[in-house]
């Protein structure tokens, strides 16, 4: 497949997945709480509304560039991660590139929600980023210990690596299953889920980072949530459970991934800010220690 | 008959298309939008009456209104759809009309209950609010002190139909007739009555200008200069509330 | 004469123009034009310099049986651009405005000068005695230029000196054991020397050297001097001092660690009863060099202090890389002073120009300024994308290049620790824009405007080089070959946007244009949905509450109030109690010394002639 066309179909695929996976939270939240819940178009009609909004507020530049930088960067995200028959531009920059890259849609939304001129949102900025000081450490732990692994950070090497011969035996999580249950966690904080929701908290700071949004805006955002879903899904199956042979393999996983997220997080309540930082540094970060001190043990050093 | 105009929905025909509309590109967008707008209203509740607890069931189990696509929201920018669950006292109807004012259109108004319709059993008091649609405009009533759920959902529906058909218009018409609500905001709060949201910049920006978006009232407040948002505005404000 | 004699006359010559039009603005063009020159000369000694050449000056005298002479070589070559680079940037924006409000230009600008020419003495050493020349004198143009304002600065800069003292007399007894050890003090014939020096003096060797140069790195535990000392200087300076003045410290700790003594030896010695190592228990310092002094900015709430803070943390990831020894970490850790000055000059520049139109840089006392100093915001964000470390700025290459550099040396933990401090940075930099430049402006900020076009473009061109070169890594790691061939040290192959490396390679015009790309793609969709109206600050949600210029609508004080809960207990300013204490110590015997000096003279004279006699005694 061309490049070119790669370039256009990976975002199209992350985004209707990710739709997919909006809708599948919101029927397992219904079900967890014994309603119906929404119809399958349902996710598409909200953020189709959004953008026809015939009148939106923005609170000056920065807040319309922002939106731009959280659709672009969370594209660009899209592009640098594999999936089967298409490799995008995932040879040019590897794990730690696509780590970094990102952040750079959260850094748009921070600065966007900055000029917002609203103190909840800026509360919400300041828990989402502490929120990230939680769970990077422990899925960076876990990145370091999967890249000494696989003694690699090209994310198609990765996947060779875990394909290779058999179905089973070469997969992240049998090798190194320390770290990928604690990257499981991480994953879950990463998602912004209960208990971990401390930046949105509507009944408590109106949403956070979305409180001024309206419109497109809020759109923008509703489709990054779609594009979050994808990436963090994916990456957590491409690092520790064996990528895709096929699409049906990987949508599977990454399914699964989101599912045991949203089953999880229908039963919580939410932590206070410093209770999700002493929680993340307390036991993914210790599983991920100890995981991380067995990967050291295998490869003998 | 009260001397005030009685506000309807605005005739079909009386309506001036733009030029967007009038392409066929445009009319399928607009009439899809329409669609999922009447599918998708998101809902922001002032409860600060007793309609409210009919609000919970409606939302949950019992009844569940996610399955027609409504969702509670907390901030006016985020929701398409007021809900004024009941009575109404002056102070509040303050912060209603500032709510209103930050909410984005198309933005739809529901009234909850005899309350908001008529005074209800508040139509003695001092405090409270008669006549909802007179500060703003609302496009769906509720009778009943109070309403059941189900008529709760029932109005809903009737509300969605209405989106749905490209017949809720009303919010327009806070644009075009700004001249009268604020008129009839300054009876009741006095003469210096203002919010820090600039409708009638909105207005222009968007076309929405009406014959009467100017008049008597509008221009007591060009001493506050809203007219210009940016330095003038916020100087406006500090001005003794 | 070769173009280094030149190039050190011509430093000399920089300090004339402000010396002798001590008023208007001419000195302050005179010196920025000198400093261009400075600039052209040191491309021009590029080619000499590189593939491991040097360049000796006339300038050479003979003293206790040694020629001391001074030879640029690619190391230092590299380091002294920066410098060049640094002071032109710094110099332009002074003289382009800034200096109006300020009563001392003309010093600012000689004491510059003089820490330039003091620079490149040191960097220029050929052996020990001209690098503690250098060094000195480093110290003392670097004190001066750190007092020059006067008030809190003095205290400030005497604070530095203390230090900086302490750490001189370390580094005299390193070069004497050297000396004595090795038989030579040309550097170029201690290459490789120390490296069978016994484990003993080795450790003590690298102990004195630590704490020598280290003192100017001001990592932990010496590093309570720096962040007020370059935070209180003139803007200027601060942002000269802050881009280059402690890699002097780096410098030195090179030309030890890894061009004398070498790494391989660093990793034979090992830490009796533990597993450590030197080059492990050096890596380990200089994370916690990283991570201490990051944290520690996170707590600040003055906008240069925070800038300065981090300063520190950034030498923390430059010593990390090229403690490592592989061609990615040492292209890493040398890149990163590249980069660093790059992102550092412009945040400094860009907060200076807040405090010259605003008056404070108290983040609690500002806000909303993007819409009153567009320009700065532009700045600020740049630099403070490079210093957090993130796509598309360059802050990115060089720590990217550090961290694969980390796990390809099998070194998981000391990944992690860098991790942590770049999280730490990405906070504490939103705090900084956020309170300065987002949020609600401050009605007394309403008439503010962006510094003029003189100050303005300075730290934009550097902070667009700081962008370019994020997109093209080649052309900092051009710069950084001849220093990584000087101090034998190898490098990956690079070309001009990409760095190659068989487990995992980084195209950066690649990453860029997919992120310039998609959100142009962004920009499209966006524009394309429907118009927005832009309103005024005051029209927000504040829950049905009607704002007004009085509210104070704002986030900004104590901003990751969550975070400092869990984390604040470990930060107890112990280190500074015990500075405080030893001072108080100090203040304590000199007054009772005094007391009785003024009191009884004989009696004093009595005590004193015991305590020494003792002193004698015990020592004999
Ligand atoms: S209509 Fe009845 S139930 Fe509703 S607010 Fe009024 S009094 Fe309460």
């Amino acid at each position: 497949m061309s490049i070119a066309l790669q370039l256009l179909l990976m975002p199209l695929a992350a985004f209707l997945v990710g739709l997919a996976m909006v809708l599948m939270m919101r029927k397992v939240r219904a079900s967890v709480e014994r309603r119906i819940g929404p119809p399958w178009y349902q996710p598409l009609f909200d953020i189709y509304k959004l953008f026809a909004k015939d009148t939106q507020i923005s609170h000056g530049v920065m807040h319309d560039v922002a939106i731009m930088m959280v659709l672009g960067g969370i594209i660009c995200v899209v592009l640098f991660l594999p999936v089967p028959g298409m490799s995008g531009l995932s040879a040019k920059g590897d794990l730690i590139t696509l780590l970094y890259l990102m952040m750079v849609p959260s850094l748009g939304m921070a600065l966007g929600v900055g000029q917002t001129a609203n103190p909840n949102g800026s509360i919400g900025i300041a828990r989402a980023l502490t929120a990230m000081a939680g769970y990077e450490i422990p899925f960076f732990i876990c990145v370091a210990g999967a890249a000494l692994h696989y003694g690699t950070t090209d994310l198609n090497q990765i996947l060779t690596i875990q394909q290779h011969g058999g179905h089973l035996e070469h997969w992240g999580i049998v090798q190194m299953p320390l770290l990928a249950v604690a990257a499981l966690f991480a994953v879950h904080a990463m998602l912004g889920k209960e208990p971990f929701e401390i930046y949105v908290a509507p009944a408590e700071i109106a949403t956070g980072p979305m409180v001024e949004m309206s419109g497109k805006y809020l759109g923008t955002l509703f489709v990054m949530q779609c594009f979050q879903l994808f990436t963090v899904s994916v990456l957590y199956t491409t690092l520790f459970l064996g990528g895709g042979f096929s699409w049906f393999t990987l949508l599977l996983k990454a399914f699964a991934v989101v599912f045991i997220s949203v089953l999880v997080t229908n039963v919580y309540p939410r932590y206070r800010t410093d209770d999700v930082l002493r929680w993340q540094w307390k036991w993914p970060t210790g599983i991920a220690l100890l995981g991380l001190g067995m990967v050291m043990l295998q490869i003998g050093r | 008959m009260p001397d005030y105009p009685i506000y309807r929905d605005p005739p079909e025909q009386c309506r001036t298309p733009d030029a967007e509309e009038r392409s066929l590109w445009g009319r399928t967008l607009e009439r899809i939008a329409d669609h999922c707008r009447a599918r998708s209203l998101f809902v922001l509740h002032y409860c600060t009456g007793c309609g409210a607890i009919e609000l919970p069931p409606s939302m949950t189990s019992r009844f569940d209104l996610e399955r027609v696509g409504m969702q509670p929201m907390v901030t006016p920018r985020q929701a398409d759809l007021l809900l004024i669950t009941g009575y109404l006292s002056v102070k509040t109807l303050k912060r209603v009309i500032l709510t209103y004012e930050q909410m984005q259109g198309p933005k739809y108004v529901m009234g909850f209950g005899s309350c908001t319709i008529n005074g209800g059993m508040y139509w003695n008091s001092y405090a409270t609010v008669k006549r909802l649609d007179q500060y703003l405009p609302v496009d769906m009533y509720i009778a009943g002190c109070m309403p059941r759920p189900e008529a709760i959902q029932q109005a809903f529906l009737q509300l969605m139909e209405k989106i749905d058909s490209g017949r809720a218009q009303n919010w327009k018409e806070y644009y075009r007739r700004y001249d009268h609500y604020l008129g009839e905001q300054q009876a009741l709060f006095g003469e210096q009555f203002h919010t820090p949201t600039d409708v009638i910049g909105e207005a222009r920006h968007y076309s929405l200008f009406g014959p009467e978006t100017l008049g008597e009232h509008t221009a007591k407040l060009a001493k506050y200069d809203l007219y210009h948002p940016g330095q003038g505005a916020v100087d406006a404000l500090e001005v003794k509330r | 004469m070769n173009a280094f004699d030149l190039l050190l006359y011509l430093a000399l010559a920089t300090l004339l123009p402000s010396l002798l039009a001590p008023k208007g603005r001419s000195g302050g063009m005179l010196t920025t034009l000198a400093y261009l020159l400075q600039v052209w000369l040191l491309f021009s000694l590029l080619p000499s310099v590189s593939q491991g050449g040097s360049v000796a000056a006339c300038l050479e005298f003979a003293a206790f049986g040694h020629t001391i002479g001074w030879q640029l070589n690619g190391f230092g070559w590299f380091f002294a651009l920066i410098t060049a680079v640094s002071a032109l940037i710094a110099s332009a924006y002074a003289t382009g405005g800034w200096e109006r409000q300020c009563d001392h230009a003309s010093r600012l600008h000689s004491l510059m000068a003089l820490n330039v020419l003091a620079m490149y003495l040191l960097l220029g050493a050929a052996d020990l005695i001209s690098l503690f020349i250098g060094w000195e004198l480093v110290s003392w143009a670097g004190f001066l230029l750190m007092a020059a304002p006067g008030g809190q600065s003095v205290q400030a800069a005497l604070r530095y000196l203390i230090y900086a003292l302490a750490g001189a007399l370390a580094l005299l007894t390193a070069i004497v054991l050297i000396e004595q050890s090795s038989g030579t003090i040309q550097l170029d014939a201690l290459r490789g020397a120390l490296a069978s020096l016994p484990d003993g003096l080795s450790w003590v060797v690298l102990a004195l050297v630590f704490v020598g140069f280290g003192v100017k790195l001001a990592m932990p535990p010496f590093h309570l001097w720096q962040a007020p000392a370059y935070g209180y200087a003139d803007g200027p300076a601060a942002a000269f001092l802050g881009a280059i003045s402690s890699r002097m410290g780096l410098f030195g700790l090179c030309l030890v660690l890894v061009q004398m003594v070498g790494l391989e030896r660093l990793v034979g010695l090992a830490l009796p009863f533990s597993f450590f190592d030197a080059q492990s228990l050096l890596a380990w310092a200089a994370a916690i060099t990283l991570i201490v002094p990051t944290y520690i900015a996170l707590t600040q709430n003055d906008a240069r202090l925070l800038l300065a803070w981090h300063g520190i943390g950034q030498g923390g990831f430059m010593l990390l890389g090229l403690m490592l020894g592989n061609d990615l970490g040492t292209a890493g850790g040398l890149l990163h002073v590249l980069n660093h000055a790059s992102y550092q000059a412009p945040l400094f520049l860009a907060v200076t120009a807040v405090v010259y139109r605003t008056g404070t840089a108290d983040l609690d006392r500002l806000g909303g300024l993007i819409a009153r100093m567009p320009w700065a915001y532009v700045t600020l964000l740049l630099g403070i994308i490079g210093l957090a470390g993130l796509p598309p700025m360059n802050g990115f290459v060089s720590k990217w290049l550090i961290y694969k550099g980390l796990l390809d040396a099998q070194m998981p933990l000391l990944f992690v620790a860098a991790v942590i401090g770049t999280l730490g940075t990405i906070l504490s930099v939103y705090k900084l824009i956020h309170n300065i430049f987002l949020g609600q402006l401050r009605a007394e900020h309403r008439e503010v405007t962006d510094a003029p076009w003189g100050m303005t473009g300075p730290m934009l061109l550097i902070a667009g080089f700081a962008f370019i070169s994020g997109m093209l890594p080649g052309l900092g790691l051009y710069l950084v070959e001849p220093a990584a061939a000087a101090l034998g040290l190898p490098m990956p192959s690079f070309d001009l946007s990409a760095i190659h490396a068989p487990n995992g390679a980084l195209d950066m015009l690649v990453v860029v244009s997919a992120l310039i790309g998609a959100i142009g793609f962004g920009a499209l969709l966006f524009l394309n949905a429907g118009r927005s109206y832009r309103t005024q600050p005051l029209d927000n949600y504040a829950g049905g509450h009607f704002l007004t210029a009085q509210t104070r609508y704002q986030y900004s004080h104590h901003f990751y109030a969550g975070l400092l809960r869990v984390i604040g207990p470990w930060m107890r300013p112990w280190l500074v109690a015990l500075e405080q204490g030893s001072g108080h110590f100090l203040d304590l015997a000199s007054a009772a010394s005094r007391g009785l000096y003024y009191h009884n003279g004989l009696r004093f004279l009595v005590f004193g002639t015991v305590v020494g006699l003792l002193w004698l005694l015990i020592v004999v």
